[in-house]
């Protein structure tokens, strides 16, 4: 009798419970049916991706060989800012529930940027967050997250030093800090 | 953590901005129906609905689950709906387009506790998409004008008006709908009681007709004229609701069986045809007049 509770138990678990959190009347069926669209529509994106490799030279997205749900991405640090010249790797995790769902992005690289967390490489976007909405692809996250880099938002900082150096008008002293750490972990090691 | 300046996946710079035409360009290149997905699954439009703001289109599915995940975020029953891609809001989803009908789904209702038309109701649904003068043999409008009738009060018109008009609006809470009608067929029989046969029976009847329409038409629009057709019908047969219901039904060829007279038979193949939906805000809708 426990086993078999603790079966179900767990598979439904396994199916839906980030969705449980945000669709509170939904049944099991329509969970998985979701499942099914989300897994279509990262495949046309995956489509999109191969087909605009040459229109986007700041962005390359490529997906995990095989899991659908997890995809890197590769961003060009924006030019006139502390993070040109810098490439900064980027890691989607996408839930089943996509798009309805945000993708959770994070950078791998490290980087000095008030809402980026200097340890964990989360980032502090609206648009990851309750200002998402369904038309957003992960190459217009991309995006985004490109311009979050040249438009720094030091009132909501995750890194609290480096939104300190702006919020004091240290942009000298921010500058240089970002392009220290641009140097030292996004561009490729000399010799 | 308002971070990003432009709302909508729209183009940052200037440099976005032009790559962004040039994908455009490269889009409209491809068939039709590639060239304008649905924002959501990014597929061909299925069962293409539209946002009664922004009129912005999507796959029923896509935006109803979008829907539904944005109302279950918040505890209070939402009346609106950002548009995913330009963020107006919305109340309602337009879709199901069957000639220049209609379907109408509203954020408010359809969301939250949502009003499931009952059996009663459906059939109330399907006498609107009947023939007019269905039952004109049984009950005689004519003489219920003639014989004054019209000066006793119908004891189930309150109920029966309130299912008429749940019927027809599709939603549950038209107490107030039902409270101004009543208030309009009142003050008309007392008014009536007033001033006693001075007018025609023909010119009294066109006298309520025009006051109940008048009453009724911000509600129902398109519907209107058949309803005022069947409050007098109702009154004229001076029935109770279920012996109407009883009488309506046979003719419609919904039970009684046994009972059933010839007409039925040439209007149950008809019937079956039409579809149980409304074209309330469509006044050059076909079945109003």
């Amino acid at each position: 009798m426990m086993i078999v509770e603790f079966t179900v138990f767990s598979t439904f678990k396994f199916v839906a419970v980030k969705l449980s959190e945000v669709i509170k009347q939904q049944n099991n069926a329509a969970e998985l049916f979701s499942v099914k669209a989300s897994r279509a529509r990262l495949f046309k994106e995956f489509k999109e991706v191969q087909r605009e490799k040459v229109a986007d030279p700041d962005i390359q997205l490529s997906c995990d060989d095989n899991n659908i749900f997890k995809w890197t991405a590769l961003v060009k640090g924006p030019s006139e800012t502390p993070f040109e010249g810098g490439i900064f790797q980027l890691a989607f995790a996408v839930p089943e529930q996509y798009p309805l769902q945000p993708p959770q992005v994070r950078f791998l690289t490290k980087i000095f940027h008030p809402n980026v967390h200097f340890k964990t490489g989360e980032i502090c976007l609206d648009i990851l967050k309750n200002a998402w909405s369904p038309a957003w692809t992960l190459q217009s996250v991309c995006r985004a997250i490109i311009a979050l880099m040249a438009h720094p938002e030091p009132d909501s900082p995750l890194n609290c030093d480096s939104g300190n150096l702006l919020r004091s008008g240290d942009i000298r002293g921010y500058q240089s800090m970002a392009r220290m750490y641009t140097r030292l972990a996004a561009m490729p090691k000399k010799g | 953590m308002e971070t990003e300046p432009e709302p909508g996946p729209g183009p940052v710079t200037e440099v976005e901005m032009e790559k962004d035409m040039r994908r455009t360009n490269i889009r409209e290149s491809r068939t039709s129906e590639e060239s304008n997905p649905c924002a959501i699954c990014l597929g061909p439009i299925i069962q293409e609905s539209f946002l009664d703001k922004c009129f912005h289109k999507f796959c029923y599915n896509c935006i109803m689950q979008w829907t539904k995940v944005v109302s279950g975020k918040h505890s209070l029953k939402l009346a609106s709906v950002k548009c995913p891609l330009c963020k107006v809001e919305n109340f309602s989803i337009i879709h199901g387009f069957v000639g220049s009908s209609f379907q109408q789904s509203y954020i408010n209702q359809d969301f939250g506790y949502g009003f499931v038309l009952s059996k009663a109701h459906k059939y109330r649904l399907q006498c609107y998409y009947t023939e007019p003068g269905l039952l004109s043999d049984i009950f005689s409008v004519s003489s219920y004008w003639k014989s004054h009738k019209y000066l006793h009060p119908n004891r189930w018109l309150h109920t029966w008006l309130r299912r008429e008009i749940q019927t027809l609006m599709q939603e549950e809470d038209v107490g107030i709908v039902v409270h101004h009608i009543c208030g309009v067929i009142d003050s008309f029989q007392t008014k009536s009681k007033q001033q006693p046969k001075r007018n025609k029976p023909e010119a009294k009847s066109e006298e309520f007709r025009s006051l109940i329409s008048d009453a009724a038409r911000p509600f129902l629009a398109a519907r209107t004229d058949l309803f005022v057709s069947e409050v007098e019908l109702f009154l004229a047969s001076g029935l109770n609701i279920e012996a109407y219901d009883a009488v309506y039904k046979q003719r419609l060829g919904w039970s009684s069986p046994g009972e059933t007279s010839e007409s039925t038979q040439g209007e149950t193949s008809e019937l079956r045809t039409v579809i149980p939906y409304l074209f309330t805000f469509d006044e050059d809708s076909d079945g109003t007049d």
